[in-house]
C-alpha cells in the first residue's frame, strides 16, 4: 500500500545536479563486460552444461576416431588424443564464438540492446563487452577440458604445462577473433533461426575440412585444397605444435594475424550494422 | 544558469520528415516543432507511424527524407550529441531481463557516467518512486507486464534528459500506476524537461499535453492545443440509463425541453446526448429530479480518438470506423 501511495504522490527529481551525459569507453566496456559475465555465470545450470558440452565432444571424438591413431601422419603423435586435443580446443573456441552471435541476437529480442542504441554509448563498447565476456567463458571451458583430458584420457603433451598454456592462450586469441565474425553476422541477420543457419554453414566446413581430426595427407585432394585455405587449419596446427612442444613455424604468426583481421573486419561491419536499422 | 541554457536549446524541429520501409510508407511529410519544456502528445491508431517518428527522433531509425533536429542537433549527423540529451522508453520493454530492477537501474546509471555509489543511490530513489522496492532484487524476467513497464520508465529517468520520449508509456499500466506516471510527466515538464509521448487515448493527450498532433497513415492530419482539437471534434456526450423503458421515453422529452438533442435506446433504457457545456448537466439533473425519474447510471464521456478521426475525416486513412461511432453519427 505504501509503495502505491508513494507512486502517486512523488515524482523523481530531474537531475540538473549530476549532469550524467555519458561515460568513457573504458567504463562502458567494463560495466557491460561485467553485466555479460554475470549473465553467463549467474545460472549454475547454464555453467554446468556449458562446461559439460565440450567434455562430451572430446570423449566422443577420442573414442569414435581412436582408429585414426594408427594412420600414417598420426602415429608419430604417440596417441590420437595428443593429435586431437589441441584441435578440440580450437573447435570449442569456434562453438563459443558462435554462441556470442546467438547471444547478441537473443539480447536484441529481450530489448536491452534496443535501449543501448538510444544511450550515449559507443556501439564498439557494447560489442567489445560481448566478445570479452564470451572469451572469459571460453577460458573457463578450455581449462576444464584440458584438466578432463589430462585426468580421463591420459593426455600428456610433450610441451608440458607451458606448451599447453601457450596453446590455450593462442586459442583464446583465435576465439576472440572468431567471435567478431559471428557478432557481425548477428548484427546483420537479426533473426535467431537465420543466424544459426548461416553460422552452421560457416561452422561445419571450417571445423571438418581442416587438420583437426585427420592429417591433410589422408584427405581427398579437393578437401585438402579447402583445408589449406581454411584459416582454422593454421590455428589448429599452431596450437598443436605449441602443445606438443614443436616449432609452430609460420602457422603461429599467421593464426594470430588472421584472428586480428577477423576482429577488425568483423568489428567494423558489426559496428556499422549495429547503428543501422531495418 | 544551466537551466536557462537548457530551456533555449531543448526543443525539436522536424521538417518534411518521411520514412519508407520498402513499399510501406511509415511517415510522410511530417512537420512539427516542440517548444522547450513543453509536452507534445502524438496521437494515432495502430500503424499510424508513432513509433517510427519517436525512433527517428531518438536516433534509433534513420529518416528516408526530410530533417529532424533535437536540442539543436541533427539526428542523422549528430546522433551521439542527441543521445547525450535524450532518454527513450520504447513501446516494448527494453531492460536486461536477467538482471534485477536494481541491477538494471545501476547499469544504466553507470553507462551514463554515474560513479558507482551515486548510481546505487539514484537506483534506490527510482525504485521507491516507481513502487518497485519489494521486487528490486528479483530478475526482471519474473516481473508482471506492468512492473516491467514501470522499470522501463524508471530506466529512462536515471539521468537528466533534456528531452524525454515515451512511446505508449501507459499501455499495460494499472490505473494507479497510470495516474502516477501522469504526475511524473507533469512534474518533469514543470522542471523544464521536454516530453514527447505517443498514445492511442485522447483523454491521456488531453490531460498531459500542451500540444497534440494527430497522425494517420504516416501524415499529420491535425495539430493544436487539446482545447483547439476538442473544439474541432465537438462536445462531450452524456449517457443516462433508466430503470425502465417508460422512464427513458419520458426523459427524452425532458432532454429536449432543456435544449439537448437526445437519442433513445429503448432496449437498454438509455438516453444519449451531446453536451454543449458542463453546466447543462445540472439543468438536466434538475429536470429529471422534478419528475422523480430514477437513474440507474449516468456517464459523461470525452470524445474518443475515433471521433477525432471521423470529424477530421481528411485524407487517406483506412482505419475502419468503430461501430459505436457510426451509430451515433447516423442517429
Ligand atoms: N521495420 C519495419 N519494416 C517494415 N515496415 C515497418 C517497420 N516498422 C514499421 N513499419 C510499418 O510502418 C508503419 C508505421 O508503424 P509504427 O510502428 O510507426 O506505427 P505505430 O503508430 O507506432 O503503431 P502502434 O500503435 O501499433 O504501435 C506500419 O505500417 C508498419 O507496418
Ligand atoms: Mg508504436
Amino acid at each position: 500500500m505504501n509503495a502505491r501511495h508513494a507512486r502517486t504522490t512523488r515524482a523523481p527529481e530531474p537531475h540538473d545536479r549530476t549532469g550524467w551525459t555519458g561515460s568513457t569507453l573504458r567504463t562502458q566496456v567494463w560495466v557491460l563486460t561485467a553485466r555479460s559475465l554475470r549473465a553467463a555465470f549467474g545460472d549454475y545450470r547454464l555453467v554446468f552444461f556449458g562446461l559439460l558440452q565440450p567434455v562430451v565432444l572430446l570423449l566422443l571424438f577420442s573414442q569414435v576416431f581412436s582408429g585414426v591413431g594408427s594412420l600414417p601422419g598420426v602415429a608419430a603423435y604417440d596417441g590420437y588424443i595428443n593429435y586431437l586435443m589441441p584441435a578440440t580446443l580450437v573447435n570449442i573456441a569456434m562453438i563459443t564464438a558462435m554462441g556470442a552471435g546467438a547471444g547478441l541476437v537473443a539480447e536484441t529480442y529481450t530489448g536491452v540492446v534496443g535501449r543501448f542504441r538510444s544511450l550515449p554509448i559507443s556501439p564498439v563498447s557494447v560489442l567489445l563487452a560481448r566478445t570479452f565476456a564470451d572469451t572469459a567463458r571460453l577460458a573457463v571451458q578450455l581449462v576444464v577440458i584440458v584438466v578432463a583430458a589430462v585426468l580421463l584420457l591420459r593426455f600428456r603433451p610433450d610441451g608440458g604445462p607451458f606448451g599447453l598454456a601457450a596453446a590455450v592462450l593462442l586459442t583464446l586469441v583465435v576465439g576472440w577473433g572468431l567471435s567478431w565474425v559471428f557478432v557481425a553476422i548477428a548484427t546483420w541477420q537479426r533473426n535467431v533461426e537465420l543466424m544459426q543457419a548461416v553460422s552452421f554453414i560457416a561452422m561445419y566446413p571450417l571445423m571438418f575440412s581442416s587438420s583437426a581430426y585427420m592429417p591433410l595427407q589422408n584427405m581427398p585432394a579437393w578437401v585438402r585444397a579447402v583445408a589449406t585455405v581454411n584459416p582454422l587449419t593454421y590455428a589448429i596446427d599452431a596450437a598443436r605444435a605449441l602443445a606438443l612442444g614443436r616449432s609452430p613455424g609460420w602457422a603461429l604468426p599467421l593464426a594470430v594475424l588472421l584472428a586480428m583481421v577477423a576482429a577488425l573486419g568483423g568489428g567494423a561491419a558489426a559496428a556499422r550494422n549495429f547503428r543501422r536499422s531495418a | 544558469m544551466r537551466k536557462l541554457g537548457k530551456m533555449e536549446r531543448a526543443r525539436i524541429d522536424v521538417t518534411g520528415l518521411g520514412k519508407t520501409y520498402g513499399p510501406v510508407t511509415a511517415l510522410t511529410g511530417v512537420d512539427l516543432t516542440v517548444a522547450a519544456g513543453s509536452v507534445l502528445a502524438v496521437l494515432g491508431h495502430n500503424g499510424a507511424g508513432k513509433t517510427t517518428l519517436v525512433d527517428i527522433l531518438a536516433t534509433r531509425t534513420r529518416p528516408s527524407t526530410g530533417k529532424a533536429s533535437v536540442c539543436g542537433y541533427d539526428v542523422a549527423t549528430h546522433g551521439h550529441e542527441v543521445r547525450r540529451r535524450i532518454a527513450l522508453t520504447g513501446q516494448f520493454a527494453s531492460v536486461d531481463e536477467t538482471l534485477s530492477a536494481r541491477g538494471n537501474l545501476v547499469l544504466f546509471a553507470r553507462l551514463l557516467g554515474a560513479p558507482a555509489r551515486a548510481a546505487k543511490a539514484r537506483a534506490e530513489e527510482l525504485l521507491e518512486v516507481f513502487g518497485l522496492t519489494e521486487a528490486a532484487d528479483r530478475p526482471a524476467l519474473t516481473y508482471s507486464g506492468g512492473m516491467r513497464r514501470r522499470l522501463d520508465l524508471a530506466a529512462c529517468l536515471v539521468g537528466s534528459p533534456e528531452v524525454l520520449f515515451l512511446d505508449e508509456p501507459t499501455t499495460g499500466l494499472d490505473p494507479v500506476s497510470r495516474t502516477g506516471l501522469w504526475a511524473t510527466v507533469r512534474h518533469l515538464a514543470r522542471s523544464g524537461t521536454t516530453v514527447v509521448l505517443t498514445t492511442q487515448y485522447l483523454e491521456e493527450a488531453d490531460r498531459l499535453a500542451d500540444r497534440i498532433v494527430v497522425l494517420a497513415a504516416g501524415a499529420v492530419v491535425a495539430g493544436g492545443t487539446p482545447a483547439e482539437l476538442k473544439a474541432r471534434v465537438g462536445a462531450r456526450t452524456t449517457t443516462v440509463t433508466f430503470r425502465d423503458e417508460w422512464s427513458a421515453r419520458w426523459a427524452v422529452e425532458e432532454f429536449q425541453r432543456i435544449g439537448l438533442a437526445p437519442t433513445l435506446d429503448p432496449d437498454a433504457y438509455t438516453v444519449t446526448a451531446a453536451l454543449p457545456d458542463a453546466g447543462v448537466i445540472l439543468a438536466l439533473l434538475r429536470a429529471l429530479d422534478r419528475y422523480g425519474l430514477d437513474l440507474a447510471d449516468l456517464t459523461v464521456t470525452e470524445p474518443t480518438l475515433d471521433e477525432v478521426y471521423l470529424s477530421l475525416h481528411r485524407a487517406k486513412w483506412q482505419q475502419p470506423p468503430a461501430p459505436a461511432a457510426v451509430e451515433r453519427d447516423t442517429a
